[in-house]
């Protein structure tokens, strides 16, 4: 068992620093550099830098030395624990991630809290009562809500909101206390824009669950060992909900390796619709103007945290499935 | 990862969701013109003769307040012996309430520069053309256009109180662009024919600019948004260095000085968590990110940009007041909030979020914009801007990689053909709900500067038939089964490729509709929609055959000519290869062969050292060989599709009907914002 998890901690280590080098490389596969997309976004915004000034910027952030040097100068400050600066936001990289980490947080766990809440006791419902009129039902709602992707719903919600309900629009706050400092006032008016976005982000995570645990349940109660349960006289609720349920919850424990990065990126198209001040928007903008440390910081912390995430839910299974734990054996 | 490749289709949908509402089915666009949506140009007026002037003065009352306790000095002495009045384009206003914008983030840093636009010596008045004093009180160059000078105002101060003289000025020149660190190499506004200029002091109130040959066109310079007449909001934020002045009295701690060494310096700004010296400079001479740099705009920044919201506040010894005295400006500050995208900009603008909002509206939504104007409690003005080109398709001169196309984007007969095979009523409709101007892309007929009669349809009406007799007398004349001419080298279908960027005009559609108007003669043109750096990295690499892009910013063609003529290596759509050959005097680059080009370059060479009434003839003259030659092909422009959709509170006041939309009017602030106030 130690021995299983050492190996799993040296492989895990092994990959982030994979990670950080495919990372790097990608962000500087697109042509051109910082300097370039910025005199671009200046040119379309009307104004205009000129190439003396450019130049100089270069020379200033190093863009102009080979990319092992930059990623060796990078990687040598991140083991340190400094990100660098962000290029375009002018401050500390963990700063500007740190400013919506948070609220990313807050509105991610929300959202699974939601997805969680609605999808098991449906997904469970559903298959003790197959072929029942509501499982048709919620089989039909399941359906559409895997179908349709949830930046269209996030924006067709929106129109409506403010076509017929005059909402304010996207934003996590209104604008009167968009200004404000914090007060239990705003943390309310926070508290009353939460529900649109996380409802949009968990209902297709929600259908998708629903029809797992569904599928997944409908095997189990099939098996044998539910009869004999049935047959030794426990309560239907408990034949259900001590032995096929928790066998089914397993593709629940193996998605939690993807569940940390969602809770700090939170839905990067969900969030940009909505114009949500979460991670996902600052890192899409960061790729686009090549803001390499602050890219590179993002994608990094991502990628470390499915592979942590990726790990607990290794131990999760070990602990919530008995035949994973002896199969360690061989 | 996989979300990202799927967003382009998000914003998409959002603007079919947006456009799909019930408004009427076909928007009535020749109603347009006389909706009254468009009003008249005006602006406010600034007071010269002191006899006019105002002799007591007022304040807001949040100062008052800070007067009374001692945290400030009289609004008297704040004032400027030398003052600026202005008249506002209404009545009287009053202090309070906070104008609210929207901005997309730190890259929008031009949204708030904008607004502190007085901060430039001079500054043009709402017609664009005519230079009005700001915070020079006047101006003169010599008879022999060697040297300008600069009257400052007596007594004006930055928002820390401290005076602004000529020595900030030679501040700038010494420590900051003549330190090789800061600015490598001479920008050419300073240098003309090669030759550094000085900036010298003559004494606290005036300042020289001096130069080694006549250089009257320096004068025109500073009137525009310019590098040296820019001002320092905007020259100076966002690493950007030039500006011509900068409040030395504050920034000499950071730059080496005899009694500070560029080590001590380093170590300083690495204990400040800065990389070097340099980092820690562009930091703090930029009004956008650091609150303690003093300024001169109307405004001070309070909440750096770099956060969700940009908030700024009123500066205290701002050097302007009203016609009664009051000092301005009337708001008591500004707010921007960050938007993650456009469509939710233009929603909460709609909404009435946003108090007056002229950047990043999208003219296509006019139809929905002009519908929710009593729910948003907000009116609409279009205003209209002056370059002639909202959508011009440059032809690089100087693309080698494939000689057969090369030879036709260098051919006359060929470019005109093109250009009369373009529908521009219908462009027009399409995407400029018809208030434009199809034609050439020479400036405005309002302008100095338009050639004359005749110039805005020169090659550049509706004529198909014209277009297929010229590309047959070419020797176009052989076309495959479905109609497209085939290239004279190897018998296949000649393919040209249009790069367009989705930038503030749909580009890539307006070009696919140009596309097919071409195929109608039987060419064959591949839209590539190009993400923006791209598209730049690959001009400068020469690497594009026809770029379009649009001319804002020609109409003073001395002020802005980069997307007009190749003269600027950074932004040379009409051929790089002779960018670089103009911008190094011929050190690097090719020469061109072409006797127009090479006119066109001298001509604008030479006009450096003329004088206003000769250079405007030679402009006119640079305009109409770039019109006859077509190297780049107008369709429509004078078009409110850059700022110049414009959603006003109803509860603001002194709002001009129709602003100025031009690079050197900085929308909005050349119209002064320190002179509209909340009515309520």
């Amino acid at each position: 068992m130690i021995t299983y998890i050492t190996r799993r901690l040296v492989l895990a280590l092994v990959t982030c620093w994979a990670i950080s080098v495919i990372s790097f490389i990608i962000i500087q596969l697109p042509p051109g550099d910082f300097v370039n997309s910025y005199i671009a976004n200046l040119s379309a915004s009307g104004s205009m830098v000129s190439a003396a000034e450019a130049d100089a910027m270069r020379e200033q952030y190093g863009l102009n030395r080979p990319i092992w040097v930059q990623y060796g100068k990078w990687m040598g400050r991140v083991l340190q624990g400094d990100f660098g600066m962000s290029m375009e936001w002018g401050r500390p990289v963990l700063e500007v991630i740190g400013d919506r980490l948070w609220l990313t947080i807050v509105i991610s766990i929300a959202a699974i809290i939601l997805t969680w809440g609605i999808a098991l006791p449906i997904g469970i419902y559903s298959a003790v009562r197959q072929y029942s009129i509501a499982d048709y039902i919620f089989t039909l709602i399941g359906f559409i809500g895997l179908a349709v992707p949830n930046f269209l719903l996030a924006l067709i919600i929106m129109y409506l909101g403010f076509k017929y309900f005059g909402a304010n629009i996207g934003g996590l706050f209104s604008p009167e206390y968009d200004l404000a400092p914090w007060s239990w006032d705003k943390v309310w008016d926070l508290m009353s824009h939460l529900p649109l976005p996380a409802f949009i982000l968990a209902l297709a995570g929600t259908a998708q669950l629903i029809r797992i645990m569904r599928a997944n349940l409908l095997d189990e109660l099939r098996r044998p060992y539910v009869t004999t349960a049935r047959a030794r006289g426990l309560q239907e609720w408990r034949v259900i909900m001590k032995y096929p349920v928790r066998a089914a919850l397993n593709p629940f424990a193996s998605t939690i390796g993807y569940l940390l990065p969602f809770v700090v990126s939170g839905s990067i198209v969900v969030s940009l619709v909505l114009s949500l001040p979460t991670v996902g928007p600052l890192l899409l903008r960061a790729l686009v103007a090549q803001d390499m440390f602050l890219a590179g910081a993002i994608v990094l912390l991502l990628g470390v945290l499915t592979v942590i995430g990726t790990f607990l839910s290794d131990l999760m299974l070990m602990w919530i499935d008995p035949r994973i734990r002896a199969g360690m054996h061989g | 990862m996989r979300s990202i490749r799927r967003l382009p289709a998000a914003l998409g949908a959002a603007a079919a969701v947006i456009l799909a509402s019930p408004s009427e089915p076909v928007w009535a666009q020749n109603a347009l013109a006389e909706s009254g949506l468009i009003g008249e140009l005006e602006g406010v007026t600034i007071i010269t003769d002191p006899a006019q002037w105002p002799t007591s003065f007022n304040e807001a009352p949040e100062l008052a307040e800070m007067v009374a306790s001692g945290a400030l000095p009289p609004v008297e002495e704040r004032l400027p012996e030398d003052l600026m009045v202005i008249q506002p384009v209404g009545e009287i206003g009053q202090y309070g309430g906070i104008w609210r914008r929207g901005f997309t983030g730190p890259g929008d840093n031009e949204n708030g520069n904008r607004i502190q636009a007085s901060d430039r010596p001079i500054l043009v008045d709402h017609t664009g053309a005519t230079p009005r004093p700001s915070l020079a009180k006047g101006w003169q160059m010599s008879e022999d256009g060697k040297t300008f000078t600069l009257n400052l105002r007596r007594g004006l101060k930055w928002s820390d109180g401290d005076p602004f003289t000529a020595d900030d000025f030679v501040f700038w020149y010494e420590d900051i662009y003549g330190n090789p660190d800061i600015v490598p190499t001479p920008i050419p506004d300073m240098t003309p024919e090669g030759k550094p200029g000085r900036i010298v002091k003559a004494d606290d109130y005036t300042v020289n600019f001096e130069f080694d040959v006549p250089f009257f066109l320096f004068e025109e310079l500073m009137m525009g948004d310019t590098l040296i007449g820019g001002g320092q909001a905007v020259r100076q934020s966002d690493k950007r260095t030039a500006g011509g002045y900068a409040p030395g009295h504050y920034l000499a701690q950071y730059v080496p000085s005899d009694t500070k060494s560029v080590e001590e310096l380093d170590a300083e700004a690495k204990a400040e968590g800065f990389d070097n010296w340099v980092a820690r400079l562009h930091f703090k001479k930029d009004w956008t990110l650091n609150p303690e740099l003093p300024v001169l705009g109307p405004f001070r920044t309070v909440q750096p940009i770099n956060n969700a919201n940009w908030v700024m506040e009123r500066n205290p010894y701002y050097w302007a007041v009203d016609t009664a005295g009051n000092q301005l400006p009337y708001f008591d500050g500004v707010a921007m909030s960050v938007v993650e995208n456009l469509e939710v900009l233009n929603l909460r603008a709609m909404a009435g979020d946003y108090d007056l909002q002229e950047r990043h509206i999208d003219l296509g939504k006019l139809p929905v914009i002009l519908e929710n104007q009593e729910a948003g409690n907000y009116t609409v003005h279009l205003d209209l801007a002056f370059n002639g080109a909202d959508a011009i398709y440059q032809f690089n001169q100087t693309y080698d990689a494939d000689p057969e196309i090369a030879k036709w984007l260098t051919n006359t007969d060929f470019r005109r053909a093109l250009s009369l095979a373009i529908d521009r009523d219908q462009l027009n409709e399409t995407f400029w709900l018809g208030v434009a101007t199809p034609g050439s892309p020479a400036p405005g007929e309002v302008l100095p500067y338009f050639p004359g009669e005749g110039w805005r349809e020169k090659w550049s009406t509706y004529d198909p038939d014209e277009a297929n007799r010229l590309l047959d007398s070419i020797g176009l004349t052989e076309k495959d089964a479905e109609g497209y001419r085939l290239r004279t080298d190897n018998g296949e279908r000649l393919r040209l490729e249009v790069q367009a960027v989705q930038a503030f005009l749909p580009w890539p559609r307006i070009s696919e509709m140009v596309a097919d108007q071409w195929r109608q003669v039987g060419i064959q043109a591949d839209v590539k929609d190009t993400e923006r750096s791209l598209a730049f990295t690959r001009t400068q690499a020469n690497e594009h055959q026809i770029m379009v892009w649009n001319n804002g910013g020609t109409e003073l063609l001395y002020l802005f000519p980069r997307h007009a003529i190749p003269v600027d290596p950074t932004e040379a759509f009409m051929g790089p290869e002779f960018a670089k050959w103009y911008a190094s005097n011929g050190a690097q680059g090719r020469a061109p062969e072409d006797p127009n080009m090479l006119k066109i370059l001298e001509l604008f060479r030479s006009a450096a050292g003329q004088k206003s009434e000769e250079r405007i003839e030679t402009a006119k003259e640079i305009w109409k060989i770039l019109i006859d030659q077509q190297y780049g092909i107008g369709t429509v422009g004078q078009s409110p599709a850059l700022m110049g959709v414009r959603l006003v509170s109803n509860k603001l006041g002194n709002i001009p009907s129709r602003n100025c939309i031009a690079q050197h009017c900085r929308t909005p602030g050349g119209a002064h914002p320190e002179t509209w106030y909340f009515k309520e």
